[in-house]
């Protein structure tokens, strides 16, 4: 510690708005503003760089909270992915709701086209397709195995059908249609099977209101669970956050390391959720398709789209940093002055 | 620089830390604060480190009232105040460069000027061999001298110290006080708290004696 290597004497800084000495040969100014972007620039890589250290550091410690989350995502994603499977298997709404226009059984197929033609014109219905009684009579035949039986009928008793599409298929507005397509010259009767359509629908609804809830109760979990991680960061860096803070790190420069955690748990759990879901229902798929094949139908589940699993990514992502941010909020309020 | 205008700090649990005191510091001036545990030393630098608000009268560091500032403001405040403690608190993870580095790097100073400024601190408190060690490889008044770099890298208007020769035997006590008073002579306002009376009274500075949170001396040490 000796005198002669002392460098010159560097007039302290004062506080306040007191005017500033300037050392010509150090700048005493307060950097520019590129000299501050980059070290702003510098400051985040460096806080992902050592939130990537640290959660390497416990590579199986981080990797279980990243399951929690995932297992905690997966689950509301999943059951919506299964809701609008189920929705795909009950056929289109539309398909659900058609009307089935029982002709008299003196209707022409000439005849038949036309008023389809004509029905398709009508407000509130998307399309109209004509049965004919030969159709209608080979599919009976296909579809009862009493193919045999109905051949030694003397006469064809299936009435020509016009099977009505709806644009729409809240109940008055069916039951408007139905009552109007009913009047129309040669119907005989005019069908449609609500009920079926109400029940589904309110299965659906229920099986939304459901998945709703559940997604909320899981999002909360989940931001129990980042901010519990994230708190025991916090513990671990008790002193270093005192020292920044105490040499002048305002709090966002204390947050942002722990943000960055926070929203690279989220990106973890969300990358393991799509895996789990797209793996999970791939399972699933094996014997849908073959309980499917039982019942003639070619029906497969659908894997995770894209998209959602884009959302799913994204979506853990905000929540981690929100997690992370509360827990960090909580503890910058400790150490606030009183 | 300091102006302390019956300024009382009283807890929530009742405990009174401070009853309106009152004095000056100018600015460039050393002064000891000393009493017995409990006194108040603390929590008179925990005042001006804006860690804790006064409950009454008006705390004023260069004109601005500490009483009032905002949160978002002390930031900017102790960026202008270096702090020694008496453990150091020094990051072990950290290398003594990085330690000291830390409040230019919150300050958002290039590379380049960070290097310059923590070498010039570390030769400062004759380290300049040691930036590359972890502070868990220095001895005890190693670690102080590395603090104190840390406290003036930034070069602070005011340097408050807690204590900080509690735990160095009394050459290291000596040796660390004088770079206090180098610190010192480079214009920088000096705040020591200690109870080291016999350190002290080597110093022969100005001294402010605490008793129970009230100023019972305020005086050249002899």
């Amino acid at each position: 510690m000796s005198a002669t290597r002392i460098p010159p004497p560097q007039p302290a800084q004062r506080v306040g708005a007191a005017p500033k000495k300037v050392d010509p040969k150090i700048p005493d100014e307060g950097p520019d503003f590129r000299t501050q972007f980059h070290a702003w620039v510098e400051s985040h890589r460096a806080s992902i760089v050592d939130s990537l250290r640290r959660l390497g550091r416990q590579p199986i410690g981080s990797f279980f909270t990243c399951l929690v989350m995932a297992v905690a995502l997966s689950l509301p994603m999943g059951l919506s992915l299964l809701l609008n499977n189920v929705e795909r298997l009950g056929g289109s709404w539309q398909r659900a709701a058609q009307i089935s226009l029982f002709m008299q059984l003196d209707v022409k197929d000439a005849a038949g086209q036309a008023l389809s033609k004509q029905i398709e014109g009508m407000p509130n219905v998307a399309s109209a397709e004509w049965i004919s009684r030969e159709q209608a009579l080979a599919e009976f035949q296909q579809q009862s195995g009493l193919g045999q039986a109905l051949k030694e009928l003397p006469d064809n008793p299936l009435p020509g059908v016009v099977l009505v599409t709806p644009q729409e298929v809240d109940k008055p507005t069916l039951e408007a249609l139905r009552q109007r397509l009913s009047e129309l010259p040669k119907v005989e009767q005019a069908q449609v099977d609500l009920l079926w359509v109400e029940r589904l629908s309110a299965i659906l609804k229920l099986g939304e209101r459901f998945v709703f809830g559940l997604t909320l109760l899981l999002v909360m979990a989940l931001l129990l669970v980042i901010g519990n991680t994230i708190r025991l960061h916090i513990e671990n860096r008790r002193t270093e956050i005192e020292v920044i803070k105490l040499v002048g790190g305002t709090d966002s420069y204390v947050r942002r390391p722990f943000l960055y955690m926070g929203a690279l748990y989220g990106f973890g759990a969300g990358l393991l959720a799509w895996l789990v879901l797209a793996y999970g229902l791939n399972w699933l798929n094996g014997a849908v398709v073959n309980l499917a094949g039982l019942y003639g139908s070619n029906f497969a589940l659908d894997g995770v789209p894209v998209g959602d699993g884009f959302s799913l990514v994204i979506g853990a992502v905000l929540l981690g940093y929100i997690g992370a941010w509360l827990a960090v909020a909580r503890h910058l309020r400790e150490l606030a002055p009183r | 620089m300091i102006r302390f205008e019956q300024v009382g700090k009283r807890y929530p649990n009742g405990h009174v830390g401070l009853h309106e005191l009152s004095f000056r510091v100018r600015r460039g001036e050393f002064l000891f604060v000393t009493g017995h545990s409990g006194a108040g030393k603390s929590t008179l630098l925990r005042l001006l480190l804006a860690m804790e608000r006064p409950t009454s009268g008006k705390l004023l560091l260069a004109g601005q009232d500490l009483a009032q500032i905002t949160n978002a403001q002390i930031p900017y405040l102790r960026r202008q105040i270096g702090v020694v403690f008496q453990n150091h608190q020094l990051l072990f993870d950290r290398s003594v460069f990085d330690n000291v580095a830390l409040p230019l790097q919150i300050l958002g100073l290039s590379k380049t000027e960070i290097g310059s400024r923590v070498g010039s601190a570390l030769e400062r408190v004759a380290l300049s061999d040691k930036a590359e060690l972890f502070p868990g490889d220095l001895s005890t008044g190693q670690q102080q001298r590395v603090g104190i770099a840390r406290a003036i890298v930034h070069r602070p208007a005011l340097l408050l110290a807690d204590e900080p020769t509690g735990n160095l035997d009394p050459r290291l006590a000596a040796e660390i006080m004088g770079v206090f008073e180098d610190i010192n002579k480079l214009g920088t306002s000096v705040l020591i708290a200690s109870h080291d009376l016999a350190l002290i009274a080597r110093m022969r500075h100005r001294m402010l004696t605490l008793q129970r949170g009230r100023l019972i001396g305020d005086g050249e040490a002899v």
